[in-house]
């Protein structure tokens, strides 16, 4: 292409060439706005607001500043439901990343096929639907039929017998948590395990002629590439543990007497069963709140490598 | 470092140990959804199915709305899977491939959308669906997995545009092709594997999603699988036999698509977090 031919370029072409990426980009930006920044504003608009049934349907507009937060923050029971679903996430992540990491360097020690029996094993819990994975710990837990009950039975555990296991909130969250750890482990193992592998094989090596104890290894060969991994396998399971709201309801819908209803949950029966908007949509924010305060310690870390990665 | 061969043994145990765990509860919903009706309401022990029937399999797909709930399933997933893979990759070419102003502020806000936790906005949402009078029709879902499922698709899709040389098309367009048919010919059919993994990913998300198809979907019309397997569970009396089977064909398109994706599956979900 010579100069020439630049100059006589056809203006309107021209101007076609800067609006192209605006049109390419117009309906992303369009659906975001409307479907995401939108809500985003109005969870907080609404939330400053006192909306009832009665408001909704009269269309009365009343503000009424910071009361759906006093309100919400004035009961304990809000409090209760808050650390619950904090020691709920905490337990769910912890347990998740540790058994994940095990599973990840004992991937690396094994030989082909059994690593790829577990592999498969982890991929089919993994790709298994979040409410088949809760109907099926339903069955197993079941009171009178359950395969759960029936083997504690069988190895001599009478007391067991149509035992219920949701007669408290404690063990209805336990069991919860099972479910959810179970099918969260897969991906992260994989995701671990593929920068395990990524560790070179000399590394070990010199570790071992050096008489590296194993836990000396861990540390000092086999940490410091998995961490940036870790940070965001970590933040992103914080995430979701923390949203969780489908295996909660499905299990037993926030009971025994709300002994496993989480924030998600709350915001759900606040709103959408009860009809008060307004305090549903102040418990949205101070959910949203609580979530970015305990991994704000992830976010900075994640935003910082992605700054320096550009 | 290579272990001793008798730990390395015991190893092998161990995992062979985790993996019959892992695999439990999925053996347990097909066995049961395949098991005697009088096996599933006995005391006795038993491990392994002592019959074979497709009695359970019948039940739910002529005694009960099954059919319906799928169709409203397979229309909505669908759906909007299409919109964000088609408006994801619109957006990702003018990310990757133009200069632009607004184009540094756009990616930060998609990188930050990504996080948003996108269950705090029911409330607004529900509200802007009933004013619109899109509750209890499909399209309200649709939307609401459009925009779920598109910061995701945007970013992995970014990063596989990225990954394709421009001066393969720049090539194409020397020799006389526009910038769009140059797109068309030479980069297109290399985006193929990126354009399956951001499909099967979304289409994941929206076949699974519970909470909004429970709340926009208030008279039970246009309910989704989630929906109905959830209801089946929550009356008293369930019949197991039928919610294992309903259980198993739930799952069954998910796991052809994980067959479809496997290669991709691990970078695909950490790509879009990762790299930058």
């Amino acid at each position: 292409m010579t100069a020439t031919a630049i100059q006589t370029t056809p203006p309107p072409r021209r101007r076609l060439e800067t609006l192209l990426p605006y049109l390419l980009l117009a309906p992303a930006l369009i659906t975001l706005l409307v479907l995401l920044g939108y809500p985003a504003l109005s969870v907080l608009t609404t939330s400053f607001r006192e909306l009832g049934r009665g408001e909704l349907v009269r269309g009365e507009v009343v503000w009424t500043g910071f009361d759906n937060y006093l309100e919400v923050i004035g009961d304990s029971e809000f409090w209760l439901i808050t650390l619950r679903t904090v020691l709920f996430t905490a337990a769910c992540v912890v347990l998740t990343i540790g058994i994940a990491l095990l599973l990840a360097l004992l991937m690396r020690q094994l030989t082909s096929g059994v690593r790829l029996f577990l592999q498969v094993a982890l991929l089919l819990a993994w790709a298994m639907p979040q409410l088949s994975a809760t109907t099926v710990f339903q069955w197993i837990f079941d009171q009178n039929y359950g395969i759960l009950n029936k083997t504690l039975v069988a190895i001599g555990l009478d007391g067991f017998e149509r035992y219920s296991w949701f007669t408290t909130g404690l063990s209805t969250m336990a069991i919860i948590a099972t479910l959810i750890v179970w099918q969260a482990v897969p991906f992260v193992a994989m995701t671990l395990y593929a920068a395990v592998v990524s560790i070179p094989q000399d590394q070990y090596e010199s570790a071992g002629l050096d008489g590296a104890s194993s836990w000396q290894t861990f540390r000092n060969v086999t940490l410091p590439p998995l961490a940036p991994m870790l940070a965001l396998v970590t933040f992103m399971s914080i995430l979701w543990d923390f949203k969780v709201f489908a295996q909660v309801w499905a299990f037993r819908e926030g009971g025994p007497s709300g002994g496993s209803t989480t924030m998600p949950v709350l915001q759900y029966v606040e709103g959408i069963a009860r009809g008060n908007f307004g305090l549903a949509a102040a418990i949205s924010v101070l959910m949203v709140i609580v979530l970015m305060a305990i991994s704000a310690q992830y976010l900075r870390l994640l935003l910082r490598a992605q700054g320096s990665e550009r | 470092m290579r272990p001793r061969k008798a730990t390395r043994t015991w190893l092998s145990v161990l995992a062979i140990a985790i993996g019959v765990v892992y695999l439990f509860p999925v053996y347990w919903m097909v066995s049961s959804s395949v098991k005697p009706a009088n096996q599933i309401t006995s005391l006795a022990y038993d491990l392994v199915p002592l019959g074979f029937t497709l009695d359970h399999y019948l039940t739910v797909l002529t005694e009960s709305d099954f059919l319906i709930y799928l169709r409203n399933s397979v229309i909505v997933t669908v759906t909007a899977v299409a919109l964000a893979v088609l408006s994801g990759l619109f957006a990702a070419l003018a990310l990757s491939r133009f200069r632009f102003r607004g184009r540094k502020g756009f990616v930060l806000m998609v990188l930050i959308v990504q996080m948003a936790p996108f269950e705090a906005l029911l409330i607004p949402m529900f509200l802007f669906m009933r004013d619109t009078n899109l509750l209890d029709t499909l399209p309200s879902l649709i939307l609401v997995y459009w925009v779920i499922t598109l910061p995701f698709t945007l970013w992995t899709l970014r990063n596989f545009v990225n990954g394709i040389p421009i001066d393969l098309e720049e090539a194409a367009m020397v020799d006389g092709c526009g910038r769009f048919q140059a797109f068309w010919k030479v980069t297109f059919p290399l985006l193929g594997p990126g354009l399956v993994a951001c499909s099967v990913f979304a289409f994941i998300t929206a076949w699974n999603e519970f909470l909004y198809a429970l709340v926009l979907m208030p008279s039970g019309n246009g309910q989704t699988l989630p929906i109905f397997l959830q209801s089946f569970t929550s009356v008293f009396g369930v019949n197991w036999g039928a919610t294992m089977a309903t259980s198993t064909l739930f799952m069954l398109p998910v796991v052809a698509f994980f067959v479809i994706v496997q290669r991709n599956l691990v970078s695909g979900v950490t790509a879009g977090a990762v790299k930058g």
